[in-house]
């Protein structure tokens, strides 16, 4: 455990995006909300008001999320090739620490270390934001975004969604870990061309879709499975705003849908496959040296 | 006590390439090993092996382990330096002592500070400021402050000048060995390491071409500078090399009838860089 500790604490020193990033976003999301228009454009009942503000709160937590998913994804797609690029991996492989460690730190770090920082970054600048608002607009907005029970939504929402997409998208970051510790050069092609090989060979030979299909419902399978779409009216409420018609989710207790994650087959055999994977990258490191 | 370490019938090969061809040593404690070959003669492989940083066929044991499965346990008691400095440009020097403190239970962090302090590099730095000697230094100092029971040194001293060359070998021999350690080094620089060495094993296209202890040499190989005149008659002693010297030429012979040699001249040991030269012409 002591070990894994100091690995953690070195990805963190050798990335120091990780927490960069997330300050700069929540630094320019904190300077918008503080001279940035924050009025709808037309009048707003209270009921509209209790309505919007879910998702007012949410908005925040997008934008890191969307900034995240691609860092995180370079971080994994990076993390076992730079170290056999500049030949440091023989410094660390000359100290105690097994290759599994070192593997499954860098999955840690990628899936859950990583999204935590976003999420408190997040969590600080939707904070500061909501007391801006507050304090610039408390008579039209701003008394709503204090409703302890939503935070509370929001928290869970969050941590939601870290733990299902590290599972739901486990195979492409078994496969980014795999790139990284296989690719002697040009990391990003070996990421896509494979896959896209694959799929050329079986189109042309087979004349079937089998990997385009799988690789479509992984990216696409994810939203449908965790969460209740519109076919959940409970989930969710419209109103008119102006001349917009707003939906906005009533409640995020509602739209978690963890039964139905957990029981769809396609949650496991992927990883399944994920896991299958990383043990691939946990060979390969154990052979591969250098670049 | 077992031998600190063991091949038998070491093979490695990198597709039709061999580097290793079914090698035999061992190495026991207490010694200081020169594995001396030249460029692509399977040094680098053979040091792989021994770290467990590479598969391979045939026996070997490290410390008693079999090191490819077993390498992170084998760090804890046996520590290197490959080729060159290869410390990770993003690391402070710091955080570099911190680290290998938190995670190596045998390094001692007041020997690394000590050794540190002698070289005026600062902790805050990082690596990539320093020059390449001074990376190189911060290397030795990290991997000097581990108790460790085999140190393994891949052309330790590379892009050192001469002045910390000599200060790094000074250390090695007088502040680090004792024995209850074993040190194997490779060099190109024969000269430079020859006065250190307990033991030598000469390496060329992946076989062991000389194996022997340094108070061996003597007994087992023999240096005669011969006049031309009796060089026919020398030459029937079978030497293994010859090269010319100073209106003589140098015969070198192994196991040689020493009281037959004498006749021909003085009858001297050769250098290690000597038998270097003359094993692998």
């Amino acid at each position: 455990m002591h070990t894994y500790m100091w690995l953690v604490r070195r990805e963190f020193w050798e990335n120091r995006a990780i927490w960069i990033v997330p300050a700069v976003i929540g630094a320019v999301l904190t300077i918008a909300a503080l001279f940035g228009r924050i009025d709808l454009g037309a009048a707003i009942s209270a009921e509209q008001q209790r309505m919007i503000a879910p998702t007012v709160l949410l908005a925040y937590g997008f934008t890191f999320f969307a900034v995240m998913s691609i860092y995180s994804s370079w971080y994994l797609l990076e993390c076992l090739y730079t170290d056999r690029k500049d030949r440091s991996v023989l410094f660390w492989k000359s100290l105690p620490i097994t290759d599994a460690a070192t593997v499954l730190t860098k999955l840690f770090t990628g899936v859950i270390a990583i999204p935590l920082v976003y999420f408190l970054a997040a969590d600080v600048s939707t904070l500061l934001m909501a007391f801006i608002v507050s304090m610039r607009a408390h008579a039209y907005f701003g008394s709503v975004l204090w409703q302890p029970e939503l935070w509370l939504q929001l928290h869970a929402l969050w941590l939601y969604v870290i733990v299902t997409t590290a599972l739901w998208f486990l195979p492409l970051t078994g496969w980014l870990l795999l790139v990284s510790a296989w690719a002697k050069r040009a990391v990003v092609l070996w990421l896509v061309l494979p896959p896209l090989a694959l799929y050329g060979v079986e189109h042309w030979f087979f004349g079937t879709h089998f990997v385009g299909n799988q690789l479509t419902e992984r990216a696409l399978g994810y939203l449908p499975r965790a969460f209740y779409d519109h076919s959940n009216p409970a989930a969710w409420s419209t109103t008119v705003i102006g001349t917009d018609t707003i939906t906005a989710p009533s409640s995020v207790w509602r739209l978690l849908n963890p039964i139905g994650f957990v029981s769809s087959p396609a949650t496991w055999v992927g990883v399944l496959v994920g896991a299958a994977m990383i043990y691939g990258a946990i060979q390969l490191r154990l052979r591969r040296a250098e670049t | 006590m077992p031998a600190l370490i063991e091949a038998r019938d070491l093979t490695k090969n990198y597709g039709s390439q061999l580097a290793l061809n079914r090698v035999n040593f061992t190495v026991e404690s207490g010694r200081i090993v020169g594995l001396i070959g030249p460029n692509g003669a399977g040094k680098t492989s053979a040091l792989r092996a021994i770290l467990g940083l590479t598969a391979y066929r045939g026996h070997l044991a490290v410390l008693g382990r079999e090191p490819f499965a077993n390498r992170a346990a084998l760090m804890r008691e046996a520590s290197f330096i490959a080729d060159v400095a290869v410390l990770p440009s993003w690391l402070k020097i710091e955080q570099a002592i911190d680290f290998v403190a938190g995670v190596h239970p045998r390094f001692r962090r007041d020997r690394a500070r000590a050794l540190l302090a002698k070289t005026q590099i600062t902790g805050a730095r990082r690596i990539r400021e320093l020059s390449k000697g001074m990376k190189t230094l911060v290397h030795l100092a990290l991997t000097m402050a581990i108790d460790a029971r085999l140190l393994v040194l891949d052309e330790p001293t590379l892009g050192l000048d001469i002045l910390a060359r000599r200060s790094f070998y000074d250390a090695l021999v007088n502040d680090y060995m004792d024995e209850t350690r074993t040190i194997l080094i490779t060099t190109h620089q024969v000269e430079e390491v020859e006065n250190l060495l307990t033991d030598v094993l000469f390496i060329d296209e992946g076989r062991i071409v000389v194996d022997c202890s340094i108070d061996d040499i003597a007994a087992r190989y023999a240096a005669v500078a011969v006049a031309d005149d009796k060089l026919v008659e020398a030459r029937a002693l079978r030497p293994f090399y010859e090269r010319p010297q100073l209106g003589k030429t140098v015969l070198y012979f192994e196991q040689p009838d020493f009281a037959k040699l004498a006749a021909f001249g003085e009858v001297q040991r050769p250098s290690v860089s000597d038998l270097f030269v003359a094993k692998l012409s």
